[in-house]
């Protein structure tokens, strides 16, 4: 499946490349109908209103957020209507995590920039106000379950203090 | 009357898993809408970090007790795209084969629970007897009615040989029998007409802006189907429709999924006939190199969503998934609005969300031997029947006699 | 009548007992009908009776801020007012156990009752969902009342009387005028659904809406009468309409008489339970003006047909 023709895929690669020079060699195509770009952070805004303005990536799929020692990254999962997914991948130090919103772009993203405040403790500018989710309503402050250095002991250990 | 807030779970019978809708409602109107989810949150993501890949199959496809398969087909993809596997291409065509199987019995599941919804209960009673010969099918090919635990890294973990295939085909053909009658109840019956046509209107636009997915995005005519747009297992060799209506409401999702249905007969005929020989799984090795990978499935409700990054070791480092409830969730009090209370549940359920059922297989241990003896679905059934008709007088012949009508075994 | 028979008549028939029994009957009759046209084994014919038993031994929680009296006495208004509308009603012979000119006003009267006080408790239950029901209740009556009184006003404006049992006697007289009265019949049965409050107009008890609608606080005995009181206006409506609409063979044998009564009643509930399996509950809104739309004017021109009949040919 691999060697088939990649055109399409490469086309839109290019077209980022053309638009964001500061992205050489960050962009690669895994196979047939997968691109995955990574982005600085100042960048990602930009690349982000491209991805989906110009070329029309109109389906978000997930975010993932991950947890990588020093950073914490997110990988927005695009989709276009050919069946491409653009995975743009981006990251901001654990010491100071904040990121803005894309619900201007995606109404339903709401549910998983949610997650990732509850997951991770990643502060999302711009959500509305609303009920948490996924995390129940007495799920103590300051436990983020998804991070690399969080186990169900801590939970534990908070509740008897 | 003034304004009152309902609360529609997180347990109400309209409800098959806990979700919370708190509706302020002006008359039998409904005025707005509010969300609460995360009930039935278990730390899944979080466990797989912990767990070998193999363990992470069965854990993921406990993800959902309906679209089970879907789960782990969709996260193996993802492991086998990061390992550089590729399968052989009769464990694809198997895998597929489950994956309509699987369609039947959720869209069939499905519209037993509309029915139920909108009080219609024979239509449930009826679908759910004619989704008995699909459970037994499933329950034939890999041993349970769910969770079927068909999938392996590299392939499959049982072969669906000739006299099964045929099984399948019979099973299908009574199947495509009576979904056209259901096709027909669902555009004749003038009180179901009644029912779903207008409600839980959703546009186009809101569908696209949305990101709703599944037969509820294609009921409001967005042509959109991971089988075809993105390819996976066999799907690129068969040949079929993406259905899609315009109705844009819960009757246009009927449409769908009864279409649909047709349609999977159509795939699995064609996928038996052109069946290839070949091994059903081939070596994997333990543990994955570094890398990650996205996969997509189309479950029967809608589009799943896996993401897989490896670390080398035998445990992942990250998955992350998304099933198609909670995308076509947030655009369910976008239908809710203004329509009326009596229209809660069904449209609610229109999206399909989706809850656990539980595995039907039993263990019994026989204490005056100390010995464990595994039994299986037939002969509990069996002695099921035997009770029944032995301590409680009931005799299911006659309906047995139907039953066996319908399906055209002995 | 002596003291001695006018307690026997209450109490055991055809009073509480018989009617009891009765509606027991009806209800297994129709909930294994109802199962067998949906390809289930159905319950077994004691189940009713268990159901009963069950429920009178649990407890019973009256929600603190109910109104109590309201709560309490509900149910056994609903049984009462039904049971006492059997009374007026002939059923294998040509008279009741008590009659006279208007009883069959009298009859619809005490029929309506049931429905009110299922409002009331349903109400003065202060669940939300109870509420709702209520208000449901109420506003289906509005729909499906005045239907039953237009059907069950033709018949009689035939017979030219306001007694159910001269009405009776009419027709053993002049059976054949029976067939005049075809859609008024077709009517009372479809209003009788929603007496009952069953499918398709079973909106104010829909339990993927509103749980129980004004049922949903109710446990226990209080729940158990308020059940038993339904299967007794279902044999109530069951015998009302087998009288006007079905009144053959009443000057039979008593005996006779009394398994045709048996037999009517069965056909009422077996169409009552075909309906049921065949159709989706309707919404509010689509009952209230299905009824008023269509209903209702076929009601008049039933009326206005009765009425030149007599007016041109009697």
């Amino acid at each position: 499946m691999t060697e088939l023709n990649l055109k399409k895929e490469e086309n839109i690669q290019q077209s980022l490349l053309s638009k964001f020079k500061t992205l050489e060699g960050k962009i690669t195509v895994k196979r047939a109908r997968r691109l995955f770009a990574e982005v600085d952070f100042s960048n990602f805004r930009d690349v982000f209103h491209y991805a989906v303005k110009d070329l029309n990536f109109n389906v978000m799929c997930m975010i993932t957020g991950l947890d990588e020692g020093e950073n914490f990254s997110f990988i927005y999962h695009l989709a276009n209507f050919d069946g491409v997914i653009l995975d743009v991948k981006t990251s901001v130090p654990k010491s100071n995590p904040v990121i803005k919103t894309i619900m201007e772009y995606f109404p339903g993203a709401v549910l998983y920039e949610r997650e990732l405040t509850d997951m991770f403790g990643v502060k999302v500018e711009g959500l509305p106000e609303g009920n948490r989710y996924p995390l129940p309503d007495g799920w103590p402050e300051g436990q983020y379950p998804l991070r690399k250095d969080w186990n169900k002991e801590m939970l534990n250990q908070k509740e008897e203090k | 009357m003034a304004i009152v807030k309902i609360p529609i779970g997180p347990q109400h019978p309209a409800l098959k898993e806990p979700e919370s809708f708190l509706i302020s409602l002006d008359g039998e109107r409904i005025q707005e809408v509010g969300m609460r989810l995360g009930y039935n949150h278990r730390g899944i993501e979080k466990a797989a970090e912990g767990r070998t890949y193999i363990q992470n199959i069965y854990l993921l496809e406990r993800v959902c007790g309906i679209c089970s398969h879907s789960h782990s087909t969709a996260f193996i993809q993802a492991v086998e795209e990061v390992a550089g596997i590729e399968l052989s291409r009769r464990a694809k065509y198997i895998r597929t084969i489950m994956g309509e199987l699987e369609r039947i019995h959720s869209h069939l599941l499905w519209l037993g629970v509309a029915g139920h919804e909108v009080g219609f209960d024979t239509l449930l009673m009826y679908s759910w007897r004619d989704r008995e010969i699909v459970m037994d099918l499933l329950a034939m090919i890999s041993g349970n009615r769910v969770n079927y635990g068909m999938n392996t890294f590299g392939g499959v973990r049982r072969d669906i040989d000739k006299q099964k295939q045929q099984d399948i085909l019979t099973a299908v053909d009574a199947l495509e029998e009576r979904t056209k009658y259901y096709a027909k109840v669902a555009t004749e019956e003038i009180t179901l007409i009644k029912r779903l046509s207008g409600v839980g209107y959703i546009s186009k636009e809101d569908v696209y802006r949305l990101g709703t997915v599944g037969p509820t995005g294609r009921a409001s005519g967005m042509p959109r189907d991971t089988r075809k747009d993105d390819p996976y297992a066999a799907y690129d060799e068969v040949d079929f429709n993406v259905i899609t209506d315009n109705h844009c409401d819960v009757y246009g999702r009927t449409l769908v999924r009864v279409g649909e249905l047709m349609e999977t007969y159509k795939i699995i005929r064609q996928l038996i006939k052109n069946m290839p020989d070949g091994e059903i799984a081939v070596k994997f090795p333990r543990r994955v190199p570094a890398g990650e990978a996205t996969s997509r499935y189309e479950a029967p409700r809608g589009e799943d969503v896996h993401y897989v990054k490896g670390n080398g070791t035998d445990k992942p480092e990250r998955v992350k998934l998304r099933a198609p409830t909670l995308a076509n969730l947030q655009s369910v009090s976008k239908m809710l609005e203004d329509n009326n209370l009596a229209d809660v549940p069904i449209t609610i359920a229109a999206i399909d969300p989706c809850f656990s059922c539980t595995d039907r297989m039993i263990r019994i241990v026989d204490n005056s031997k100390g010995s464990a003896n595994t039994t299986d679905w037939e002969t509990l059934r069996k002695k099921g029947i035997e009770w029944y008709r032995n301590e409680k007088g009931i005799d299911f012949t006659d309906l047995n006699k139907k039953y066996a009508n319908i399906r055209k075994v002995d | 009548m002596g003291i001695a028979s006018a307690l026997f008549n209450i109490i055991v028939f055809p009073g509480f007992l018989f009617l009891g029994v009765m509606g027991l009957i009806l209800e297994y009759l129709d909930r294994i009908l109802y199962a067998r046209f949906q390809n289930r084994q159905g319950p077994p014919f004691y189940q009713p009776l268990a159901d009963f038993i069950k429920l009178t031994a649990k407890e019973e929680i009256i929600p603190e801020e109910a109104d109590r009296r309201v709560f309490k006495f509900m149910p056994i208004i609903a049984l009462t007012a039904a049971t006492t509308a059997f009374f007026y009603i002939p059923m294998w012979g040509t008279s009741a156990l008590f009659s006279f000119t208007g009883d069959v006003i009298v009859v619809l009267y005490l029929l309506t009752i049931p429905t009110v006080s299922f409002f009331l408790g349903g109400w003065s239950s202060t669940s939300m969902y109870a509420s709702i029901g209520a208000v449901r209740t109420l506003t289906q009556l509005f729909s499906y009342e005045v239907l039953l009184f237009l059907g069950i006003l033709s018949p009689m404006l035939l017979a030219d009387t306001w007694s159910l049992s001269e009405s009776t006697i009419y027709y053993q007289h002049h059976p054949v005028m029976m067939l005049l009265n075809i859609a008024a019949f077709a009517i009372s049965m479809i209003a009788l659904l929603g007496k009952l409050e069953k499918v398709p107009f079973d909106i104010a008890e829909a339990e993927t809406e509103i749980v129980g609608g004004s049922f949903t606080e109710y446990t226990g005995r209080l729940l158990a009468l308020f059940r038993m009181a339904i299967d007794v206006e279902m044999v109530v409506g069951a015998s009302l309409i087998a009288a006007v609409f079905l009144p053959f063979g009443l000057m039979l044998n008593p005996v006779v008489a009394f398994i045709l009564y048996l037999i009517k009643v069965c056909i009422i509930v077996f169409l009552l339970s075909l309906f049921r399996t065949l159709f989706a509950r309707l919404r509010i809104d689509q009952m209230v003006s299905v009824c008023w739309k269509y209903f209702a004017p076929l009601a008049l021109a039933q009326i206005l047909f009765v009425m030149i009949v007599k007016g041109v040919f009697l």
